[in-house]
């Protein structure tokens, strides 16, 4: 595939690229990943939004450890270790970061920051837990302050033009990770869950304009694609976070003859399903957009809604199973895993594995073992 | 004609009238307990060992849990609309309900459970247990309160309530073992939500819309619960409900003032009783706990006047975050070890430090969350922290005991920076610790002795170099 070889080539000077940025007077916003932050309000005061989405090391978790004690997330635990230890340069470039705080998971990770490091730039909002009024006002309270806080750290102000034009942008991206993505309802499918996710992940750190180009191509290129030559399951992947550099199961249920046709993660995968609307107040349609119509994670109470959407999911992709991938720790997640498969056993027959990882290397023989021998009773 | 039980009871503060009056009810939530003559005798020995029973304050407040133990697992046959809230809670809401009608029962069951079927009778591990069969199973740093919970409703020994509260201000693990109760039991929850988002350095201060969201949701989860239960709150309920507050806050004033005596009078573990009623109990316990205050607080005046006290004269100060809610030999622990336990985080910010709320709100929904949010244990960990800091002013502490409940994520994120912040700001030594409060197998006392015990000796070298 041409576009993913130009992406390549893209992330691998994008660094460079926004030191030059940074050189010529242009803001780096970095965010943590979970889906609520609109990038939008970011390029709209010609900042440039770089998301914090690296994982997968379990050697980040070790630096994490002088911070904050091990019962949390690892992903979490994971950003306060690539920030603090400073190991990784997309985390130190960002001027501001500004962190919309879910649950006590990315709590932990803004006291962190505001505590330990307050050299950093740094601005908290948070998101209420439940979809109502109140929250979607709340909400649209604390974007409402994020825009206040990026015109004045920029020294540009956020018109009804320019975020308009921003919108559009990001609706576009949105459109065709959403088009690329529904491809694989098909029988034949053309685009592989890992191609899927190295574009989806990619979207959180390359340049909007040329990660609408690149989709753009990709799209065309897989319009002539021939299919996909497995005839495994296929599975329906979901869990609280995927963030990059977290491969392992992805790739062992492959291994295993599994054929990933959909990925639902709150964290890590960035939310397509909506678009922004433009008519009106954008501010408000921003909030309404991120808020109330982006599938909550399981952090959400009830979690009704996104358990729900999973059953859509996994008729719609003709899921032959569910693989439930949740991190260490992350209690929501924990819970909802004992009730949830009996419901989905009920309502579609689907089998689900429940798979947990702290990203540690010792954990890679046991999923084997467990995610063959799913895969291998499904097939029978 | 006496009965197996009545030798405990007494033990326990009962009135030989009550349990009389009491029996039927006594006999009926025994058997749904599990409760038998053959616990009679570890129950009287681990109560003696572990309270000062000679203290009748002390007595009536192991009663006035064991009397809210009976309310609820009687609740539903005796037509009682059930309400359970987590622990902690911000509690203004189910004082409201339990204000407004007699026939409800708004109750945190885990608490209960903790304080009579650990610290009395020493059965809490079955239902820890049943909680980890039952959805929260362990290894995965679950909360040990939800357990005890979901395992008490699944042994039957707890009705299923009627509504739960739900804590979405502050537990994420709280509001989702709500939805774990929905999925098995289809009780309907009302989730207070609320988010922890101030940035680090703001408190004191907080933005208004905290308040207004929070208080916003609470006046909506009241409205959820006058519909779920059929009843109406009445509109002197909040005043009424404050009326008992007082009582208890203005007791918890004068008890620290009592602990800032050399000696210190009385064991933390017996504090812990007191300190936790209240979060606990919106009925009987915290009624009947009132009145063993008034007791216990005048025993400790004669202590405090005839120089009698649990540790030496002389002996470090040491701040401790909480008693152990299920055994109370974790609680002694800092005691035995030679140390003096004056304060715990719940007794200095309920008792001593200085709220200040903004006044400016009108509904009981944000004069409730404007309170929380000046009280420091809603807003986040930041004022967590910054009310150690001013707790300890009291109390001319030589130390830290700064606990954390590795389990209670909200507690968590307290590990690391509260160690750094106090040693800091007021130049005292502080020994993290991490526990979990409300089980003791995992972080028993004799795995966390070596620790205390060698921080309690460096503080008692420390002092005798100072004198």
């Amino acid at each position: 595939m041409k576009a993913l070889e130009k992406l390549d080539a893209h992330l691998k000077t994008r660094l460079l690229d926004l030191s030059k940025a940074k050189e010529q007077g242009r803001k780096v916003i970095g965010y943590p990943a979970g889906g609520y932050f609109p990038e939008e309000l970011a390029l709209a005061c010609d900042a440039i939004p770089i998301c914090f989405i690296q994982c997968g090391n379990n050697e980040t978790l070790k630096d994490a450890g002088a911070y904050i004690c091990r019962f949390f997330d690892p992903f979490w635990r994971s950003q306060i270790g690539y920030l603090s230890s400073k190991k990784d340069p997309s985390y130190t470039i960002a001027d501001l970061i500004v962190v919309p705080i879910t649950d006590n998971h990315v709590r932990v990770f803004s006291n962190t920051l505001g505590y330990y490091t307050p050299e950093r730039a740094s601005f908290v909002f948070g998101v209420p837990h439940v979809k109502d009024n109140l929250a979607l006002e709340y909400y649209l309270q604390g974007i409402r302050r994020v825009k206040r806080k990026l015109e004045e750290f920029t020294g540009v102000e956020i018109t009804e033009s320019r975020l308009r034009q921003s919108i559009e942008l990001c609706n576009r991206e949105r459109e065709l990770l959403r088009e690329i993505s529904l491809m694989r309802k098909s029988d034949h499918v053309v685009v592989t869950n890992k191609d899927f996710v190295a574009l989806n992940h990619a979207s959180f750190l390359a340049d909007k304009a040329v990660m609408v180009e690149i989709l753009e191509s990709f799209l065309k290129e897989l319009k002539d694609a021939a299919p996909q030559p497995k005839d495994g399951p296929r599975i329906l992947l979901t869990g609280s976070t995927l963030a990059r550099g977290d491969s392992k199961v992805m790739d062992l249920i492959e291994e295993s003859g599994g054929l990933i046709v959909m990925e639902e993660f709150a964290e890590g995968i960035r939310p397509y399903w909506g678009e922004v609307k433009l008519n009106g107040d954008l501010m408000a349609n921003l909030a309404q957009s991120y808020f109330m119509e982006q599938v909550c994670p399981g952090w959400f109470r009830p979690g009704t809604e996104r358990l729900d959407f999973l059953i859509e999911l996994a008729k719609d992709y003709r899921a032959a199973g569910v693989v439930w991938y949740q991190l260490l720790y992350r209690e929501s997640y924990k819970v909802e895993s004992y009730f949830f498969p009996d419901r989905l056993k009920k309502e579609t027959g689907l089998p689900l594995l429940v798979v947990e990882s702290e990203y540690d290397a010792m954990e890679t023989g046991p999923l084997k073992t467990r995610i063959e021998t799913f895969i291998e009773t499904i097939r029978r | 004609m006496a009965e197996y039980y009545d030798e405990l009871l007494t033990l326990c503060g009962f009135e030989q009238e009550e349990i009389e009056e009491e029996r039927p009810r006594i006999e009926k939530a025994f058997e749904r307990l599990g409760i038998g003559p053959e616990d009679m005798d570890t129950a009287d020995t681990w109560v003696r060992h572990h309270h000062e029973v000679t203290l009748q304050g002390v007595r009536k407040l192991l009663g006035a849990w064991l009397k809210e133990l009976i309310d609820v697992v009687l609740a539903r046959d005796e037509g009682k609309k059930i309400v359970y809230f987590g622990f902690p809670a911000i509690l203004g809401p189910g004082l409201i309900l339990s204000a407004s009608s007699k026939d409800v029962m708004v109750t945190a069951p885990d608490m209960v459970l903790d304080h009579t079927m650990g610290q009395i009778f020493n059965k809490l591990i079955p239902i820890l247990e049943t909680g980890e069969a039952n959805g929260l199973p362990p290894g995965h740093a679950l909360c040990s309160l939800w357990q005890a919970k979901i395992g008490g409703i699944a042994k039957g020994m707890i009705p299923v309530p009627d509504l739960a509260l739900a804590s979405s201000y502050y537990c994420d693990m709280g509001s989702k073992a709500d939805d774990l109760v929905a999925a098995l039991y289809g009780v309907p929850v009302a989730y207070i939500d609320g988010v922890m988002d101030s940035p680090w350095g703001e408190f004191p201060e907080y933005l208004p819309e905290r308040v207004h969201y929070l208080g916003a949701q609470i006046n909506q989860a009241l409205k959820k619960a006058e519909e779920v239960l059929g009843i109406a709150i009445v509109p002197d309920a909040w005043e009424r409900s404050q009326k008992e507050s007082r009582l208890y806050r203005d007791n918890l004033v004068r008890l620290v003032e009592l602990m800032k005596a050399d000696p210190v009078p009385i064991s933390i573990a017996e504090l812990e009783l007191m300190e936790t009623i209240s979060s606990s109990s919106t009925g009987r316990g915290i009624r009947e706990g009132i009145k063993a205050m008034d007791i216990l607080i005048r025993e400790m005046e004669i202590r405090v006047k005839e120089g009698i006290g649990v540790s030496e004269k002389g002996a470090p100060r040491v701040m401790l975050r909480a008693g152990h809610t299920s055994d109370p030999r974790i609680t002694h622990l800092a005691e035995k070890t030679g140390l003096a336990v004056p304060l715990t985080f719940i007794l200095g910010t309920l008792g001593g430090v200085r709220v200040n709320p903004k006044g400016n709100y009108n509904t009981p929904g944000e004069i409730i969350a404007d309170y929380e949010m000046s009280g420091g244990y809603y807003y986040g960990t930041e004022a967590q922290i910054k009310f150690y800091e001013m707790a300890a002013a009291l109390m001319k502490l030589d130390g830290f005991i700064a606990t954390y409940i590795y389990n209670c994520r909200p507690v968590a994120t307290i590990s690391h920076p509260q160690k750094k912040y106090l040693e800091e700001k007021t130049g005292l030594p502080v020994l993290s610790l991490e526990i979990d409060n409300f089980d003791s197998r995992a972080y028993s006392a004799d795995s966390l002795r070596t620790k205390v015990e060698t921080f309690a000796e460096m503080l008692k070298a420390k002092k005798a170099a100072k004198t």
